[in-house]
């Protein structure tokens, strides 16, 4: 019990940091959300991959790497100063510090999806369905997979280098997804490559999911990978790196 | 042990060449408010963190109310506070939110926790602050509630690391103030490097020379020891082996 109320109130607080940030709250919703309607407005017309059904599950993705930005920023943050230092010397585990930091991020990955969707659905009916409520709960598991992201870079960064390697990320969901360029005249071989990593199949699952395709249970392993390996790497850096603090 | 609230066996701390803590035995009565003197890199800070457990020693032990800091370090935090020489705030908190955190953290319950909060308030005079975010708060009242976060879960032993640094005259009388009554109620171990504050308020103090004690008594005790016309220069006499 004593635990649960540990890692309840970290939650929280983690949660009001984020929420209070008018920068977290500018990259997490609001980036997203005017690249889903200005890419919509001018190009659905011009290629299919802008329409909302294929392009709606990319932003998702998208805005799950802000997720990483922010969770590495917050630990950081959080590492550098004397706040995290002295929660040290309290009865707080490493186990329950990770769990704080992830609870947090979850309900605004579900307010990302949920508001994303929502503007998809206002800006093209057809998507709406029931799959949607399955888009959703699946795309919980991205959020978890760039927490994990996140808590990796923000416990071996400092503040001023985590934004630099969470940009990779960006670029990554962004070039290795499919979602802002055609892949048509992509070789083989760079196909495959992006197919082993996790950027096009967060979007795979979504859009699959979302367009009633059976076909999500070998990018949804390929996922579960990613998460299961990431978050073990990144529990173990932040003990370690707790423990020498 | 009966008597004692901390017990120092040869602690000691090195840094690659660097000896911070050189063998350090102690002990510091229950109800004690102890100061920890000495100039820059003396070894006061890395004895602090050693006995809250921030820092593992490299040989010896410290007895925290007979609980060794090695090997019950999780026990040890439970009764144990520390304010550091940072203020260490959630800064986007308010100052109401910083302590139902910090209340929450050592899982008090709804009452106790709202009573123990309601006395803070009181005791630190955060009411006027209370809705305001961490920070926004000036540097004095920060450093404030850094403090109170410290008492928010009746610590038997508190570690105050330079409290009152950067305070301006009026709010260091103020947290003398409390930090006065708290004594002998739980014990409190202090560094500063205000020779005055040290007078004021420890009823012993430790002055530490390259991570070892120089000497050790009351205000008084150090004065009369080295002939010395006040604690200041009692205390340089001490540091500098009577080369000043």
């Amino acid at each position: 019990m004593k635990s649960f109320n540990r890692v309840l109130s970290l939650t929280k607080r983690n949660l009001k940091e984020i929420l209070r940030d008018p920068l977290s709250l500018t990259f997490l919703f609001a980036l997203p959300l005017i690249m889903l309607v200005l890419f919509y407005f001018v190009f659905s017309g011009l290629t299919s991959q802008f329409e909302i059904k294929y392009f709606a599950p990319g932003i998702v993705a998208f805005g799950g790497t802000f997720i990483s930005l922010f969770m590495g920023l917050l630990i950081a943050t959080d590492r550098s100063s004397a706040f995290l230092t002295r929660l040290y010397t309290t009865p707080i585990r490493s186990y329950e510090f990770i769990l704080g930091y992830s609870l947090a991020m979850l309900p605004i990955g579900l307010m990302q999806t949920c508001l994303f969707f929502l503007v998809s659905v206002l800006l093209d009916s057809s998507i709406l369905s029931w799959n949607l409520l399955l888009v959703i709960l699946a795309s919980l598991l991205i959020t978890i997979l760039f927490i994990g992201f996140g808590i990796f870079f923000g416990s071996i960064c400092n503040e001023k280098s985590v934004g630099g390697l969470c940009s990779i990320l960006v670029m990554g969901q962004s070039i290795l997804s499919g979602m802002w360029f055609p892949q048509e005249g992509l070789s083989e071989g760079f196909i495959k490559f992006m197919e082993v990593l996790p950027f096009k199949n967060c979007v795979l699952i979504l859009q699959n999911i979302m367009l009633g395709s059976a076909s999500v249970l070998n990018s949804i392993l390929i996922i579960l990978a990613y998460t299961i390996v990431v978050y073990i790497i990144s529990i173990n850096i932040y003990s370690l790196k707790m423990k020498q603090k | 042990m009966e008597n004692s609230a901390i017990k120092i066996d040869n602690l000691t701390k090195k840094y690659k060449s660097l000896v911070a803590v050189d063998n350090l035995s102690l002990e510091i009565k229950k109800g004690e408010l102890f100061g920890l003197l000495g100039i820059n890199g003396a070894g006061k800070s890395t004895t602090i963190k050693m006995l809250c457990g921030l820092v593992k020693p490299d040989s010896g032990d410290a007895f925290i109310l007979d609980k060794s800091i090695i090997k019950d370090s999780s026990i040890v935090k439970e009764f144990i506070s520390v304010s550091l020489q940072e203020t260490s705030i959630a800064r986007n908190l308010t100052v109401k939110e910083n302590l139902e955190f910090y209340a929450s953290i050592f899982a008090l319950k709804d009452e106790e926790k709202t009573n123990k909060i309601n006395e803070i308030i009181s005791k630190f005079n955060l009411n006027e602050v209370l809705t305001k975010k961490a920070k926004n708060l000036s540097g004095g009242w920060q450093r404030k509630l850094s403090i109170a976060l410290s008492l928010i879960s009746s610590p038997k032993v508190l570690f105050l690391d330079e409290p009152t640094l950067g305070l301006d005259v009026l709010a260091r009388r103020e947290l003398w103030k409390i930090i006065e009554e708290l004594k002998g109620k739980i014990t409190i171990v202090l560094t500063t490097h205000y020779m005055e504050e040290a007078e004021t308020l420890c009823d012993n103090i430790a002055i530490m020379v390259n991570g070892k004690i120089k000497d050790i008594g009351s205000a008084e005790e150090l004065i009369h020891k080295t002939n010395s016309k006040n604690f200041e220069d009692a205390f340089v006499k001490i540091a500098t082996g009577g080369n000043e």
